[in-house]
Parts: C-alpha cells; sequence; structure tokens
C-alpha cells in the first residue's frame, strides 16, 4: 500500500482520503476499505475556524471549545466518540462515517454490501432505524451531521457547493451508496450560519463514547426551526414537525427509539423556543 | 509438624475432598486493628513500574528467534471440516509450521461455536501468519446451531445434569403463607474484557517446556500442561510477572497454550500466541446468560417461609454450572427451599469463571425478589433482610459473620432515602436501594512463602504465586514487614516464576490474600526469630526479652539495636524463614458477607439511568491494605455498573455469530459513568480463620450491585427491571408495564 501526500488539490488522483485516520484505519484493518493507495489530504484541506467558515480539516476538539460557534455543534462534538478521537477525527470525516450496523461491520452479505437481504431487520437490530429503513436498517452515526443540517450549513468540495443534507442519500436497490460524494471529491470547507438559537441533545447506552441511539439537533434561524435527528436512519433524518414522529416505522426491538426521540425532540424545542 | 489431612477445599463455590499436607498455624493472630504496616493504606509497589510502562506483561515479552502464531477459529456456530489443506498455506512468506485437527487436542474438526479453534500457522510475524491463514482451504459442512437454553433444557442438552436442591417442606410452606410473590428475572451474557488478552509464549529447550502466559494461577498452569503433555510437573517452568487482567477467565492454559507448545515443538522455536481483541470477545469465555423463575412465600409479620428456584444456566458448548441457585440457598434463614439449575448446552462460547460466578447472577434475582416482597408485605426492605438474619444455612457454623453489622454501617446511607427521593425533579426520578452479599473468600492451603533476610537489612519475600492486578504483592510484603519490624520500603517481594520459589494458591475464588498471607506471616515470623535468637547471643539478652520493630532490635529491658547492624555479622550468610498456610477451622463455613446501597436518577421519558452513588459495606475480615482494599471495591462495582447498565454479548439469532466483537460495540463503563463510591470494610478479623483472620475481597463487591441499583431503580419510579442490562429499552418497557399496572388500578409505586 502507498501513501501519497498531495500538496495541491489538483494533485488528487483516486485512492482513499485518509486524514484523521480514526475512521479509515480501522475500516481497512478490518477489510472494508480496501484500496492500494492512501492519499493523506491534512496538506490540502484546510483546517481552522473564521467567522461562519470552517475548515473540513478543523478537529471535533478543536469545534468543541470555540465560544463562538453555535451550541449545536459544539454540543455534538462534545458528546462525540472520546477525548482522544475528538483530537485526532476531522469535520470532513465524521460527515462521512460509516454505519456502525454490525452486519456490515462484520461484512454479512446485506444489502450496502450489495447482497440481497438487510440481516438487522430480522436480526439483532436495538442500534438500528426508525425511518428509511425498508431497504436497509442502518442507522446513520454522526451527530455532527444532525447539528449542521438543523444549523442550515452548507459545504464546499473541490467539485461544487452544497446544503450539506444533500450530502446524503437513501441507499437504494441500484445505488447502495449513502453519500452522493464522487470518486475524487473532497470536502474542504463548510458554511455554519449563525442561528438565533440552537441545541444538540444525545440518548447513549452509556454516559460517554457511544455513538447515538437518538440524537437530536434543533436550530432556530430566521425565525424557522429545523429538527434533524441522528441515529435513526441510514442517513441523518430531517423531521419536518414533531408530529412526523407518528410516521416512523420502527423494527420490533427499535420502537423504543420513537419514545425517546419524542422526548428529546421537545425538549430540544423547548430549549430553541 | 506436617500433618496430613483429609479436608474439603472451595475454589469458586465448587467443592471438593482432598488429601492436603498442611503445617500447624503457630502463631496468634495480632490484635485487631491497625497496627505499624498492617492495616495501613500503601501505594502498590509496583506503582511506578507501572506508570512508567517498565512493568514486563506476558503481551510485551519478545524472545530471541520468537515465531508468531495466528489461529483459525470457526467462523460458524455449529459446523463440521470436511477437508483441510494447508498446502497453499505453508508456501507462503514466513510461514514455519501450521497445526490442524488431531494435532493438539485444543483443535477441533467439529466446531460447537464461533470461535474455537480449528487450526493454526506459525510464521516469522504476526502479519505472515494471519496472512497465511487466508490460505488454508478448509471445506466447511455448516449445521443448525442451538441457541435457546429453554429448548436445550428441553432436548435435555446439557452440559452435565440438572442438580436438584431441597430443604424442609416447601410445599405446605407455600400453601400455609400468607404472601407469595413470583417473578422472572434474566441476566445476559457479559465479557471479561482483560485488558492483556489471553496468550502465551512456549519455548521448548531439551525436554523442558518454559511457559510465559498471562494467568491467574502458575501452578495450576504447570500441572494441567505436564498432565496434557504427558511430562514431568517439574519439567514444565511457568511465568507471569505482570498480569493484565484475568477475572476469572485466566485460571487455566486455554487452547492457546497448547497451539504455541506444539508449534515450538515442531519449530524449534519459541511460539507466542495472543489473541486478538476480537478473538478474545470470542474464545475467552464468559458469564452466561441466566433465566430465574423464582418464589418467595412469607407471613404477614416478614417471616421468610419459602423460597424456590428454576434456574437455567446458558452454558453454552463447555464450562460447568456456576451456582445460581447459591444465594438463594445461603443468604437467608429460610426452612423451606427447593431449587433446580440446570446448564444448557448451547452452539454459544462456553462460559468461564467471571468474577463470583453464578452468585452474581443469582443475587440479581434473589434481591430484586425480596424487595417485590418487601413491597408486598409492606416492610422496609431493609428490616426485611435483618428479619430472616441467617446464623447458619447448614450443619456447620460461619467461622464469623458480622452482616448484622453491615446492616447497622448501612443505615445512614439507607436513610438519605427521603432525601435522595425530594431532589427528584421533572422527568428524573430518584430513589435508593439496596442487597446483600454473601460469597465465599476464605482460601486454604496448601501455599508457601520463604523470606529471606540479607546482611543489608532488607528482606525478600519469595513465592511463586502471581500479582493478578489486585495489588496483594504489596499486601504480602507489608504483612512481612509487620512481622519483621522493618519499614515497607526495605520489603521485595519475588513472584510469578514456577522455578523460583515455592507453590502458591490460584488467585481465583478471592483466595491470594486468605490462603498466601499467613504462608508469608509464617516465613516472615521464622526469620524474625532467627534474627532476635542471633541478636540475643550478639549481646548477651533472653531472646524472650527481644523483639522487632521499627527497623530495630528491641529489648524490654532497655536497649536497642538497627536490624541492619544485627545482620550485618551474617556477611554472605542469610536468614532464610520458610511458611506455610495451615488448614482452615474444621468443620465450618468460611464466607464473606456485605451489603451495597446504591442511589440511581432515572430519567422516565429517555429511559436514561444514572447510577449517582454506591456505598459498600463488606466483610472480610482483617484488611491488610485498605488503599488496596477500595481499589478493589471500586473496581468491583464499575464492573458490576456494567453489567448492570451497558454491557451485552449480542448473538445474530438466526447463525449465532458474535455481533459485538469490538470496543466500541461491547459497551463497557467508562470513567464518565462512574458514581461516588464509598467504601466501608469491618476490618472485623475472623478468628477461626489462620494467624491473620483475613479473607479475599476480589469477588464480594461485584456481587449485589446489579440488585442494588435495579432496587434503587424499583424505588425511584415504581417500574419492576427484571432483565439484564437494564438498556433504555429495557427501563422505558418497564415503566410502561408499571404505568399500566397503575391504571388497572394496583399501586405502581412502593
Amino acid at each position: 500500500m502507498e501513501l501519497l501526500r498531495p500538496s495541491d488539490v489538483a494533485e488528487l488522483d483516486g485512492g482513499v482520503f485518509l486524514h484523521g485516520g480514526t475512521e479509515v484505519v480501522p475500516l481497512i484493518r478490518d477489510g472494508l476499505i480496501e484500496t492500494e493507495t492512501l492519499v493523506d489530504v491534512r496538506g490540502i484541506v484546510p483546517r481552522g475556524i473564521d467567522g461562519t467558515t470552517i475548515g473540513a480539516g478543523t478537529t471535533l476538539g478543536e469545534l468543541e471549545v470555540d465560544p463562538e460557534l453555535p451550541d449545536a455543534l459544539r454540543e455534538a462534538c462534545r458528546l462525540a466518540a472520546s477525548p482522544q478521537l475528538r483530537n485526532m477525527g476531522s469535520v470532513g470525516g465524521n460527515l462521512l462515517q460509516a454505519t456502525r450496523c454490525w452486519y456490515w461491520r462484520l461484512k454479512f452479505p446485506c444489502r450496502l454490501h450489495g447482497g440481497d437481504r438487510c440481516h438487522a431487520r430480522e436480526g439483532e437490530h436495538r442500534e438500528h432505524a426508525i425511518f428509511g429503513n425498508g431497504f436497509c436498517a442502518s442507522a446513520h452515526p454522526s451527530d455532527l451531521a444532525a447539528a449542521l443540517i438543523a444549523l442550515r450549513a452548507t459545504m464546499r468540495t473541490n467539485r461544487r457547493e452544497l446544503p450539506v443534507e444533500e450530502l446524503y442519500r437513501l441507499p437504494t436497490q441500484d445505488d447502495r451508496e449513502v453519500t452522493t460524494l464522487q470518486p475524487g471529491e473532497l470536502i474542504l470547507e463548510l458554511d455554519v450560519p449563525r442561528p438565533e438559537a440552537s441545541t444538540y441533545l444525545k440518548a447513549m447506552d452509556r454516559q460517554r463514547w457511544s455513538f447515538p441511539l437518538v440524537g437530536v439537533a434543533a436550530a432556530r434561524t430566521g425565525g424557522e426551526r429545523r429538527i434533524v435527528l441522528a441515529g435513526v436512519a441510514p442517513v441523518p433524518w430531517v423531521l419536518d414537525s414533531p408530529e412526523a414522529l407518528d410516521a416512523a416505522t420502527p423494527l420490533p426491538g427499535t420502537a423504543y427509539k420513537v419514545e425517546i426521540a419524542r422526548a428529546l425532540v421537545r425538549r430540544a424545542l423547548e430549549a430553541v423556543a | 509438624m506436617a500433618r496430613l489431612i483429609r479436608t474439603e477445599k472451595e475454589v469458586e463455590g465448587r467443592y471438593e475432598d482432598v488429601w492436603l499436607v498442611v503445617e500447624e498455624d503457630a502463631l496468634e493472630q495480632w490484635p485487631a486493628g491497625p497496627r505499624e504496616i498492617v492495616g495501613r493504606e500503601a501505594p502498590r509497589k509496583t506503582g511506578p513500574l507501572r506508570a512508567r510502562g517498565e512493568a514486563r506483561y506476558t503481551a510485551d515479552i519478545r524472545l530471541p528467534g520468537m515465531l508468531h502464531a495466528a489461529v483459525l477459529r470457526s467462523p460458524h456456530a455449529h459446523a463440521r471440516v470436511q477437508k483441510i489443506s494447508f498446502e497453499k498455506a505453508l508456501a507462503a512468506a514466513g510461514v514455519r509450521a501450521a497445526v490442524g485437527p488431531g494435532d493438539v487436542d485444543a483443535l477441533t474438526d467439529e466446531p460447537g461455536y464461533q470461535g474455537q479453534a480449528v487450526a493454526a500457522i506459525a510464521a516469522d510475524t504476526f502479519r505472515q501468519a494471519v496472512a497465511a491463514l487466508e490460505l488454508v482451504e478448509v471445506e466447511w459442512d455448516v449445521r443448525e446451531p442451538l441457541l435457546d437454553p429453554e429448548e436445550a433444557v428441553r432436548r435435555g442438552q446439557l452440559v452435565g445434569e440438572t442438580s436438584h436442591y431441597e430443604r424442609g417442606d416447601v410445599e405446605r410452606a407455600l400453601a400455609e403463607a400468607d404472601v407469595v410473590v413470583e417473578a422472572e428475572y434474566r441476566t445476559q451474557t457479559v465479557l471479561h474484557s482483560s485488558m492483556e488478552t489471553h496468550q502465551s509464549i512456549c519455548e521448548w529447550r531439551d525436554d523442558t517446556l518454559d511457559v510465559y502466559i498471562s494467568t491467574q494461577f502458575i501452578w495450576g498452569i504447570r500441572d494441567e500442561v505436564a498432565r496434557k503433555l504427558g511430562v514431568a510437573p517439574d519439567k514444565v517452568r511457568v511465568v507471569c510477572e505482570f498480569m493484565g487482567g484475568g477475572f476469572g477467565s485466566k485460571n487455566g492454559a486455554g487452547d492457546h497454550t497448547y497451539i504455541a507448545a506444539e508449534l515450538a515443538k515442531r519449530t524449534g522455536r519459541p511460539v507466542r500466541c495472543a489473541l486478538t481483541r476480537r478473538e478474545e470477545n470470542l474464545a475467552a469465555g464468559n458469564r452466561n446468560a441466566t433465566i430465574q423463575r423464582l418464589t418467595a412465600a412469607a407471613r404477614s409479620d416478614g417471616t421468610l417461609v419459602a423460597l424456590t428456584g428454576d434456574f437455567v444456566n446458558a452454558t453454552g458448548w463447555d464450562g460447568w454450572a456456576a451456582s445460581t441457585d447459591g444465594p438463594m440457598r445461603m443468604l437467608y434463614d429460610c426452612e423451606n427451599i427447593r431449587t433446580t439449575l440446570s446448564p444448557a448446552k448451547l452452539n454459544t462460547p462456553p462460559m468461564k469463571a467471571f468474577r463470583a460466578p453464578g452468585f452474581v447472577e443469582g443475587t440479581f434475582g434473589l434481591e430484586c425478589l425480596l424487595d417485590e416482597l418487601a413491597a408486598k408485605l409492606d416492610i422496609d426492605p431493609l428490616e426485611l433482610r435483618r428479619l430472616n438474619y441467617a446464623n447458619s444455612t447448614d450443619d456447620r457454623p460461619y467461622s464469623s459473620k458480622n452482616l448484622m453489622e453491615c446492616y447497622k454501617r448501612a443505615e445512614p446511607h439507607w436513610q438519605r432515602r427521603n432525601d435522595v427521593r425530594a431532589r427528584s425533579e421533572g422527568p428524573w426520578k430518584r430513589g435508593v436501594g439496596l442487597a446483600s452479599q454473601v460469597w465465599y473468600g476464605g482460601g486454604g492451603p496448601p501455599s508457601y512463602a520463604w523470606v529471606r533476610v540479607g546482611s543489608d537489612g532488607r528482606a525478600t519475600v519469595i513465592t511463586a504465586m502471581q500479582d493478578i492486578g489486585t495489588g496483594t504483592a504489596t499486601a504480602m510484603a507489608q504483612i512481612a514487614a509487620e512481622e519483621l519490624g522493618l519499614p515497607l520500603d526495605r520489603v521485595d517481594i519475588v513472584l510469578g516464576d514456577s522455578a523460583r520459589g515455592p507453590y502458591a494458591s490460584i488467585s481465583a475464588g478471592s483466595s491470594t490474600t486468605p490462603s498466601m498471607g499467613p504462608a508469608v506471616r509464617a516465613a516472615a515470623a521464622d526469620a524474625a526469630r532467627q534474627i532476635v535468637e542471633i541478636a540475643a547471643q550478639r549481646h548477651d539478652k533472653e531472646e524472650r526479652v527481644l523483639s522487632l520493630a521499627g527497623g530495630k532490635v528491641v529489648s524490654s529491658d532497655g536497649g536497642s539495636w538497627a536490624i541492619e547492624e544485627v545482620v550485618d555479622l551474617l556477611d554472605d550468610a542469610q536468614i532464610l524463614g520458610k511458611g506455610a498456610r495451615g488448614p482452615n477451622p474444621t468443620g465450618m463455613q468460611v464466607l464473606t458477607f456485605g451489603v451495597q446501597v446504591a442511589e440511581v436518577a432515572v430519567d422516565v421519558e429517555t429511559g436514561e439511568i444514572r447510577v449517582e452513588r454506591v456505598a459498600a459495606i463488606h466483610d472480610v475480615g482483617r484488611v491488610i491494605n485498605p488503599l488496596g482494599a477500595s481499589s478493589q471495591v471500586e473496581g468491583g462495582i464499575i464492573q458490576g455498573i456494567g453489567h448492570t447498565l451497558s454491557e451485552d454479548r449480542l448473538l445474530d439469532p438466526a447463525s449465532g455469530l458474535t455481533l459485538n466483537q469490538t470496543l466500541d460495540a461491547y459497551k463497557l463503563p467508562t470513567i464518565a459513568d462512574v458514581p461516588e463510591i464509598v467504601t466501608e470494610l469491618l476490618d472485623i478479623p475472623d478468628e477461626h480463620l489462620t494467624n491473620l483472620g483475613s479473607k479475599g475481597l476480589g469477588e464480594p463487591p461485584i456481587v449485589p450491585t446489579a440488585a442494588a441499583i435495579a432496587n434503587a431503580i424499583r424505588d425511584a419510579t415504581g417500574a419492576d427491571v427484571r432483565s439484564l442490562p437494564i438498556t433504555r429499552e429495557e427501563m422505558l418497557r418497564a415503566l410502561d408495564e408499571a404505568r399500566k399496572k397503575e391504571k388497572r388500578g394496583a399501586p405502581a409505586a412502593v
């Protein structure tokens, strides 16, 4: 395996991008990513915070301690992973995390791996989805993604600009990807507008170092409220209204997540009222 | 004098009758209470080494020319190897040898669980060995796994037999009782999660085998390996200087040792076989899940008249029937008790002993049941336990029991209940619960120690025991220092090598301190006696007026001499003391007792549970090192919190494959989950037990934690949580059930 260290975005030519390594390294070790070329993008992805602009190479640890940033973003960082991981993991990498679905991680021939069934639906699925789970019941693990979408953040890649929610797509029979990122496309910067108020609440199996069972980000920007959930669908899930929870399609083992979501959504809306 | 006795030996609650040669215990116990060194806080002697990363664990050992083994483990829960070929693997880079079914007893062609060892390869590097595993060609015949313990019991597929216990007339007692409560409790499978995975390095030197192994029992490994390989025990040397966690899972040699030994024999090189974290989560053992159908019956005044329990242990492919029924039989004064215990044989990884095996699970069921009974009787739960206090549960008296004193010491913690409940706020409901503990922990013979004092006035304790991370090495040094009247920093301890010291006890069943401590004290006393004899001759005193204290030989009629001054005469001569563990008191039960009081907060809307405080009051006889002891209590409670709230080894219900094989998915508690822990040890020496009066403390602190927390949750919310772990899903389910019950008119809250 070769490691490339390009100094300019223009030099990018294939390979798997590596930044903090907290996600990519384990995926390579476990054979979930197979590549001959790793591209260390730390030299070309901006890092740091400048007003509403955040370099995609900024670590979660750096975001967590910046008092100028919206509460939802800082809380989503603070409640993610562990201090060690937050000191390494970058925003860009966090948005692109693969699901923690154990069937996918253990390489069961599931739909995300191109197979013809979702093992979690009939199997052990207490951490899995309550929305968008007809084809694949995996849950998206990113706390930050929910916060950024609630905050109406946009991102700039080496190819385009887009709202963060457009980074994600539900996997389908014809296209099993969960992001719209094209090969060679690299997230460079985010723009995070300042809301009037925002918050992020998270239910976990323990107090720290746990992916969200349910994460709820809420923000009020220009008088409009936006609620986005983490850990409840194969992608971050925008909730049009609290009542939209009635339309959840939980599996037998994930019904409890709906109850948690109801409580956290109500609390989040109170916090940004 | 050496004495041959026939005695009952107990480890982890299992008894066997054995012949033992024991030395008489000639020393009087010290008076109760802290002494100069024993009974006072001592930081562990190996602390700086550990903190600096200089402590050499088995995982750190790299012998010259050492090869690395990787193990091919069954990817199926139940399968048969139709054909296996190593041809391509043996041709791969760095590969030196391969073994398969038939080559080593530990390798099978009929794996009964995912992770069972089938073949292994030794190569120059671990990476090469792993790469070569991919080239082993196997044809599998995959079979249907049996995963449901109750189905296994129905089919009679058991590990051993269903055991039955009965005393009194249960049916009559049930019929005559004023109040009967019945409930079903379930506990889950949890993993030991030792920081240092199971591993061994084996090296043959001529016909002698050196085994470097992460183990809880140096001498047990020596005997087991010698027996299985058909060599004389003294031809096996076992080394474990530092140990990174075992919790009961490292009592035996394990497949990895036999794989390493065979590959070492075939290659003529040392071979290391170390489990990866994923292998550890599959094949290193577990605390088996249980199903407990329990009944308690009482008179309206609170007198327990009957207890019954039908217990099913999901033992797995192999193992033994841990005593889930033990607490029901041993904790309370109840004349009529009936239990059955069925160990189900399943296509799941075998159980191994895990910190008070059976009793942790059984105490959860029993002590929750007692609280449900207390609620129905409208009697204070602490009072109910006092009302049914046992002074013996069989013919044998206890060597000592101070549980009533533990209850008394628990009162201030228990009386916080009203204040704690009053701090409930919004969705956060607070409550307090308690649970009692009974467990073994008396240790026993044989165990030996030597003490060497040189002309520099320093002492060395020599014994081939292991300190599995509990701090027993420091406790042994304290005991020797106390007896020799030396400051602690002038006593060293050499341990961890069967070639460098006498036989020592297993570190399981809370037995290291009660087994080894008396032997160390006897050896130190033997050395002290010799120092006194020398001083008496040198200074023309009678021996009876001399004693050792504060680093000096002190004469009661005036005068004192520094010990190093006395032994300076020795030059190259040495004072050698030897000591042996005396017998346990004949005809007595040696048990440990305690009570824990937990305070919790429950968010009734999201099911979040926070354990805010646990007070642990235990009676384990004399305490050698209060600092080490409180660390043990904290560790036990933290492990208990994981068992209660978050840990759960999950299987795919169709294939029987383990789904959470890594530490991000298998959820141990983090430091943020740790509550305030208050440790109170009675520190009352057991007057019948050896020259120390100390019992073990490794296991007692984890025994009552789950029940205390569950009872606190019931106190806070009125919800009956009967299944571990109490995840948010289980908490919300129980709250929902309580609300429905309330609607139907029955009071939900206690």
